[in-house]
């Protein structure tokens, strides 16, 4: 069974339709990548399935569940996490404690949460900087707390927002590495990326969205070669 | 590459700092024992005071963020609550007691009696009652704004109450406000205390509550509710992100800081025994709250007391003109030179808007307060040293 369906999904800014009628699945344990030009509508999409907005029309379903109209709290309680495009540091708090921020949704202890945070920190590979301001990491690592703050949530389905925009080469290799240990760990994710090398080679499937339309949806290799896609980015003859 | 960010270690206080805390408290418990003069225990009282208002704003403004300028309406329900139930009830006592002597031998059961019998010291208690829902009131409206938005709603709820206050003069008496003589007697760790004449009573609950508002302070800032204030207040979209109810979270905030500000609404109603809606109810008083935090360091256990420091002997100084009279009785200035005259004569008048400047270069120049200063500082030195 699927543990996302995007249903019919719409939403429409006064006339202007970000999305409209988007339709896919998600499978556990797969990384799906979604791509688009910017304007697409990607990140809208990630706002109406966290609750942040709620769709205009269409549903969302998760684990079984209806999610529409539920406050992104309750999302990320049910297990559903997400991270920012634009990275969102606890600045005056240290990184341990933004990472504990993220497991005391699941615990009372800040004991318990501070060893569930220190796990975390380990697997985004941030322990020398564990006692550091949040708001004093260079970028690079400011991606990493953000995605060791989501999985401290203990998510079974995790969406990325560009977690590689502005890094460098070396640093966009570490969280593709970072990515595929997370599918290691079974855990379900979704990721915005610009960077269509890095998508190609680790996503299973891909979602192509245009102008807040799906254009397309496959594996890598039938995406690089759908010609609507190549003119979506491109432009067409 | 830049060195990123300032390291940084809370966890736990070291045991120089238990013991300089515990000598400090023992300290001010003997401080009335060898300190006689009224007017040095009235600024300790003073003091107490803007630390239990500065701690309590913390709170919500300090911790989670969300700078509440209406606060005076917590520290008015205190007040009002505390003097209307004390009046009152000390009515019904001195019925209660012809009552008494009427019921002797007669059919009027003890029962019957001690029903009628409100306790005056409960006005405290309606009054934590009426600051919590007022809290919850305004916090279901107000928390559906963000920033600006929200401090002007919190201005303008206050306002609404400040006007009730005065217009539903049966209950508060209006604009003539309540005025009591005697207080009732209070028992307070297995001594009852019925002189009110001295300073040393009011002394003892002001630090009593200043150490209330430390402790509750400490809880927070070591839970579960700690983490999540400060995550709303760095980012409350990241937190709501992150599994975090912001209307519970917020309002929860609000309703252990209006609780413990209308503590000191209290505890100023039996300490002045006069309230009425400009000195308990006022813009003037919510921002007084307000600057407390800021002056001393947001979002800290001890940047209240900081602020409290810095603020109530400044404003006592410029009011009493100690500092345009001492220059000119040291003979510095001649008093009858033009200086002098305006240091004898005007200065005094001027002392708002010299507190006014004072507050403005302190937050130009020390934008996390005093206490941020001093440990941005200290951080200095010790990087240096290193």
């Amino acid at each position: 069974m699927a543990i996302l369906e995007i249903k019919h999904v719409s939403k429409f800014f006064g006339g202007l339709a970000a999305n409209s009628d988007v339709s896919f699945e998600i499978n556990p344990g797969m990384i799906m990548g979604l791509i688009g030009p910017n304007g697409a509508g990607k990140t809208t999409l990630f706002n109406c399935i966290t609750g942040y907005y709620p769709p205009s029309k269409g549903e969302v379903i998760f684990d079984g569940r209806r999610m529409n109209g539920l406050q992104p709290d309750k999302v990320c309680k049910l297990g559903m996490a997400r991270t920012w495009q634009k990275v969102r540091p606890l600045a005056k708090m240290s990184v341990v404690d933004n990472v504990m921020v993220g497991a005391l949704c699941r615990t009372n202890s800040l004991k318990l949460a501070r060893e569930m945070a220190m796990e975390q920190v380990r697997v985004v590979r941030l322990e020398h900087r564990s006692n550091f301001l949040a708001g004093g990491l260079p970028i690079g690592e400011r991606k990493k707390l953000e995605v060791a703050r989501v999985l401290a949530t203990q998510p079974k389905l995790l969406l990325l927002d560009e977690v590689m925009g502005g890094l460098n080469p070396a640093e966009s290799e570490e969280i593709i590495q970072l990515i595929l240990d997370i599918r290691k760990l079974g855990i379900t994710q979704m990721v915005i990326e610009h960077d269509m090398k890095a998508i190609m080679r680790i996503s299973d499937r891909i979602v192509v969205l245009n102008s807040g339309e799906k254009l397309a949806e496959g594996t890598p290799d039938e995406i690089v070669n759908n010609p609507e896609v190549v003119a979506a980015y491109l432009g067409s003859e | 590459m830049n060195h990123p960010g300032i390291l940084h270690n809370r966890h736990g206080a070291s045991p120089l700092a238990i013991i300089a805390f515990i000598a400090i408290v023992a300290l001010l418990i003997a401080f009335p024992g060898f300190v006689e003069s009224p007017y040095a225990r009235h600024i300790m009282v003073l003091l107490f005071l803007s630390t239990i208002m500065g701690e309590s704003w913390n709170i919500i403004g300090g911790y989670t963020g969300q700078y509440s300028v209406g606060h005076a309406a917590y520290f008015g329900a205190g007040a009002y609550g505390t003097l209307i139930v004390m009046n009152a009830a000390q009515f019904d006592q001195d019925k209660l007691l012809e009552l008494k002597d009427l019921a002797q031998d007669s059919h009027l059961s003890a029962l019957l009696l001690s029903a009628h019998y409100l306790h005056p010291w409960t006005g405290v208690l309606v009054g934590m009652l009426a600051a919590l829902t007022l809290s919850l009131i305004i916090g279901s409206i107000c928390f559906r704004l963000r920033g600006p938005y929200f401090v002007l709603a919190s201005i303008a709820v206050a306002e609404i109450v400040r006007i009730s206050v005065l217009n539903l003069s049966d209950l508060t008496q209006g604009a003539e406000g309540i005025l009591i003589s005697d207080l009732p007697p209070i028992i307070i760790g297995g001594r009852t205390i019925t002189d009110f004449s001295t300073k040393v009573p009011f002394y003892y609950i002001g630090l009593g509550l200043v150490l209330l508002t430390i402790l509750v302070t400490w809880l927070v800032q070591n839970s579960k509710l700690g983490y999540f204030f400060q995550a709303i207040r760095e980012d409350q979209d990241a937190a709501h992100s992150l599994g975090i109810s912001l209307t519970f979270y917020k309002n929860s905030a609000l309703a252990i800081s209006a609780v413990l500000t209308s503590l000191a609404g209290s505890f100023y109603a039996i300490y002045i025994k006069f309230i009425d809606p400009t000195t308990v109810l006022s813009l003037d008083l919510s921002v007084q709250i307000v600057l407390i935090s800021i002056i001393g360091g947001i979002g800290t256990i001890y940047g209240p007391v900081v602020g409290a420091l810095v603020l109530v002997p400044l404003s006592e100084i410029l009011r009493s003109n100690y500092l345009g009279e001492s220059l000119v009785n040291s003979g510095l200035v001649n008093p009858d030179s033009a200086v002098g005259n305006f240091l004898t004569e005007n200065l005094s008048h001027a002392h708002v808007l010299i507190y006014g400047i004072l507050v403005v270069l302190v937050i130009l120049f020390m934008p996390e307060g005093v206490l941020g200063f001093i440990r941005k500082i200290m951080a200095k030195k010790r990087l240096g040293r290193s």
